[in-house]
């Protein structure tokens, strides 16, 4: 017998998508049941009670979670997000219900050994309930006591060698899709840039110095699977230099239909036969490819966006000189309006250990700290200072690249060191050639 | 319910302690086949909904069943997925970016054998555990934000609306019958936690209504000053106000100039602003994140608001329904949402999808609006 | 010019005392040092964390910084 009634949750358990509210009762059972004798170190109906809480916000469509101040483990400015009910003597399970955010292995791999041990600490010290994952990327535990915060990141630290992930005015918890671990397409090794950089700014992840939120993510090819470029402040973007390497007999084995086009992602009979012209040389975006029986492609005139080569994976790959593309400042629209990355650094290399990389981040940071108001994101700033504050700060050249197009107004703030002579001027010279 | 203790002492919180070591090394997580091929990836392919096939150039080849889920899961089912990873895959697992659970295989024959087994699990309500799909030309799972399950600011539930949306949209993450993949994503208010403005189709939360002021408790629970800074367009200031008989110190709010953002609530408590007739959906629709033929756009705002209609949100399925089945009948192949809107003009758009065109969808918000006005002889009837 | 940090920490301590609110931004901190480095400060204020001086606040999204236990936001509400 559930502790709380719960009709209108009760009508998403029905419908073909797994359900939430079926999952939670399970584990309430699960928790009452008790089968392995587990000592719950927070109530053994906060499962039952969450979800009377949320019965209650489903009735009333509103949210009964209050904002928490001041939790954390000690010496850290991020990773848990305090929570408590508004009705703690209604659902007394969930009077504290604080996240915990463990970082994330890059990639999202896990041994089931690992996830067990996860899954064990967290019926101990916790609700059981988790989010795989968060939308910034860690390992989201919903739901524990403030005493429970300090002794989970002691197991965390000392027993699963992990680490909490961020919060608050830091570095967010990187995030990378999964690279060249099991993609073809990958130019750099996103997971290694990922971890790297994680660890090397643990200082900055932990410890809040920055006006705001900083995110990196890390994406191994244009196609942007983990969409750094509209959720990171930094965002990598693989790329490559040279020629699109093509396997003209595998072209052809499109051609014949020998294999499924755009590696088998369309299943509708309507597409009917696999067309060449139509469906790549058509649709490439700079007209820079030609099909008479072999592919060409003018790879001068090339701008990587991928089409071809996802659509013929097997005939096609990205060339052989190998990097990224470096994105500044994305950001969702709060306040000023979305914003997606811009391309500061047309190519870099990325090799181990990333310098080139990290002097452009530390460069940002240091002009972002120094001249970033409070809640400013990075974005805000280079559009508040304007795009070649950036370069200047950077030290990078500008570049035609930089731009879709030049500006079309001509209010250039020209600076004094820039014009000859400079701006102080003697007014009787003037006037000896000017009468009032 | 004794405290056990792991061996930290409050009164020494430095003694022993370890930090800043970061996350476990991805190379621990890696199945073998994984490990041997990094780098080595020759093509992959799409075998059936669900199932990927990755070939190195050494001739290995991994089969990967990847299924959906919600992103709220319980130990429970982890336990349940490790059980499966355990039997087939050798203990190793993978989550992707959009929540989906990838198992991965050396055989198409595993594959199948899986991909039938995660699809016989259902709970006891009746949905399914791990339903296989959400690849290709198809609808994927959404990311989303915490909503009412989690958070103090959502203007609706996350877990909720991202359930009835998957269950109206279910048929395209089980197959590939879409021009192109159809990105949904999901934020509870407009701070998106999981920023949302480039996808195909974005589900926001939105508050309507300005904060409501307890002058009551305000200057005992509340630092004004913090309060005032919260606010992103400074429509809060400090004020004195009479409060039964009594000068209180409080705040007062410019309502004309809130955007509802709830950046004042975070800070102060005494400043709620959630609101059952108030509250309710934006959908925004067209954005992409991928480079592939057209540049990454921002999503536009299709619909100004949808009331909040908890459990099932109705009107939600009906207008996602009505985008995904306008998108799929007349889109080219390859064309994403928004690379079709901009094809056959926005204006068009609403007439295909049968959304109403209103003047909240006409931006009035600061400098870029005016580039989205049209400024051109060229439209259509 | 290199920060003093006995110095540093006793201008940071009466700076948050002289102040009505008690939680501040991290670049309250670096303003009154204008000649340091931000790493320089970021030390100090750390190291009067891990002393249990002072203490972080966090909104979730944004950081601050205040003395220990000042306030009238503490977890057990």
């Amino acid at each position: 017998m559930a502790k709380h009634q719960t009709p209108l949750l009760d009508q998403l358990e029905s419908g073909p998508w797994p359900s939430f509210v079926s999952d939670i009762k399970q584990h309430a059972e699960f928790r009452h049941a008790n089968e392995g004798k587990v000592e719950y170190q927070i109530p053994v109906d906060v499962c039952d009670d969450l979800l009377g809480a949320l019965e209650l916000s489903y009735v009333d469509g509103e949210t009964h979670w209050k904002h928490g101040g001041i939790v954390g483990v000690f010496g850290y400015g991020g990773g848990v997000i305090g929570r408590y009910s508004d009705s703690p003597e209604k659902f007394p399970g969930v009077a504290h219900f604080h996240t915990i955010r463990i970082n994330q292995p890059a990639g999202k791999y896990y041994t089931t050994k690992y996830l067990r041990q996860l899954a064990d600490l967290w019926d101990f010290r916790g609700s059981g309930l988790m989010n795989l994952h968060g939308a910034t990327g860690d390992l989201v535990c919903l739901g524990t006591t403030t005493p429970q915060l300090e002794e989970i990141f002691y197991t965390l630290t000392h027993d699963f060698n992990t680490d909490l992930g961020g919060s608050g005015g830091n570095l967010r918890t990187p995030a990378d899709c999964l690279g060249q671990s099991r993609c073809e397409f990958a130019c750099y090794d996103t997971q290694d840039l990922c971890h790297t950089l994680t660890n090397d700014y643990q200082d900055e992840l932990h410890r809040p110095a920055f006006p705001y939120k900083f995110k990196f993510k890390f994406d191994g090819c244009p196609n942007g699977c983990v969409a750094s470029i509209a959720r990171s402040d930094f965002s990598v973007i693989g790329t490559w230099k040279d020629e699109i390497k093509v396997d003209q007999d595998a072209v052809k084995g499109y051609v014949k239909g020998d294999f499924k086009p755009n590696a088998g992602a369309h299943d509708n009979p309507k597409w009917g036969k696999f067309d060449i012209v139509k469906e790549v040389i058509d649709l490439c975006p700079t007209k820079c490819m030609s099909y008479d029986g072999a592919l060409k492609i003018n790879n001068k005139e090339c701008t990587r966006c991928m089409h071809c080569i996802n659509t013929m994976p097997r005939a096609l790959h990205i060339g052989d000189e190998r990097g990224a593309s470096l994105f500044v400042g994305a950001k969702a629209p709060i306040l000023d309006g979305a914003q997606m990355g811009s391309l500061l650094v047309p190519f870099v290399p990325v090799e181990s250990p990333y310098d080139e990389i990290k002097e452009v981040i530390e460069k940002l940071w240091d002009w972002w700290m120094e001249e970033g108001k409070n809640r400013e994101r990075i974005g805000e700033l280079i559009k508040r200072q304007g795009f070649p504050k950036m370069l200047e700060v950077t030290g990078i050249k500008a570049d035609a690249r930089h731009v879709l197009e030049p500006r079309s107004n001509p209010y250039i703030f020209w600076k004094e060191e820039d014009v000859p002579g400079g701006w102080q001027r003697d007014i009787n010279v003037y006037r000896k050639k000017h009468a009032l | 319910m004794a405290f056990i203790s792991t061996g930290y002492d409050p009164s020494k919180p430095m003694e022993g302690r370890i930090t800043d070591i970061g996350p476990r090394h991805f190379e621990e997580f890696y199945p073998p086949v994984i490990k041997k091929n990094k780098g080595q990836w020759a093509y992959h392919e799409i075998c059936e909904a669900g199932i990927l096939m990755h070939k190195a150039k050494g001739g290995d080849e991994v089969y990967t069943v990847r299924c959906g889920g919600a992103r709220l899961i319980s130990v429970t089912l982890l336990r349940e997925v490790c059980d499966i990873a355990d039997k087939y895959c050798g203990g190793y697992v993978r989550w992707t970016t959009r929540n989906n659970v990838e198992f991965m295989v050396d055989t198409l024959a595993k594959a199948k054998e899986l991909k039938a087994d995660l699809n016989s699990r259902k709970f006891a309500g009746g949905s399914f555990k791990f339903p296989v799909g959400g690849t290709g030309a198809g609808i994927t799972n959404i990311v989303h934000t915490q909503g009412w399950v989690h958070c103090h600011t959502p203007a609706t539930d996350a877990s909720g609306t991202v359930k009835v949306a998957m269950d109206e949209l279910f048929e395209h993450f089980t197959k590939m019958d879409l021009p192109a993949p159809v990105r949904v994503s999901m934020a509870c208010c407009l701070n998106m936690c999981g920023a949302v403005h480039c996808s195909d189709i974005a589900i926001l939360g939105y508050h309507r209504k300005p904060p409501i002021i307890d002058n009551k408790v305000l200057d005992n629970i509340c630092e004004i000053p913090l309060a005032v800074a919260a606010c992103p367009t400074g429509a809060i200031r400090p004020t004195k106000t009479e409060h039964e008989g009594k000068t209180v110190n409080t705040v007062a709010i410019k309502q004309d100039r809130c955007m509802f953002c709830g950046n004042c609530y975070t800070m102060c408590p005494a400043l709620p602003l959630s609101d059952k007739e108030g509250d309710g959906l934006v959908i925004m629709a067209g954005g992409k994140i991928s480079n592939r033929i057209s540049r990454p756009k921002f999503s536009k705002v299709v619909v100004a608001f949808i009331p909040n209609e908890p459990p099932r949100w109705p009107t939600l399925a009906k207008v996602l329904r009505q985008i995904v089945t306008a998108y799929a009948a007349e889109a080219n192949k390859y064309e994403r949402l928004g690379d079709w809107a901009e094809r056959i003009g926005w204006e068009r758009f609403f007439e295909k999808t049968g959304l109403e065109f209103t003047s909240h969808l006409i931006d009035d918000f600061r400098d870029p609006a005016y580039y989205t006005w049209r400024q051109t002889t060229q439209f259509k009837w | 010019m290199a920060l003093d940090p006995t110095a540093a920490r006793e201008q940071i301590l009466e700076f948050c005392k002289s102040k009505t609110k008690t939680k501040f931004y991290f670049n309250d901190f670096t303003k009154l040092f204008p000649d340091a480095g931000q790493r320089e400060v970021k030390k100090v204020l750390t190291t009067l964390v891990n002393e249990q001086v002072m203490e972080f606040w966090s909104s979730g999204s944004t950081t601050m910084y205040g003395l220990k236990g000042a306030g009238k936001q503490h977890s057990e509400e």
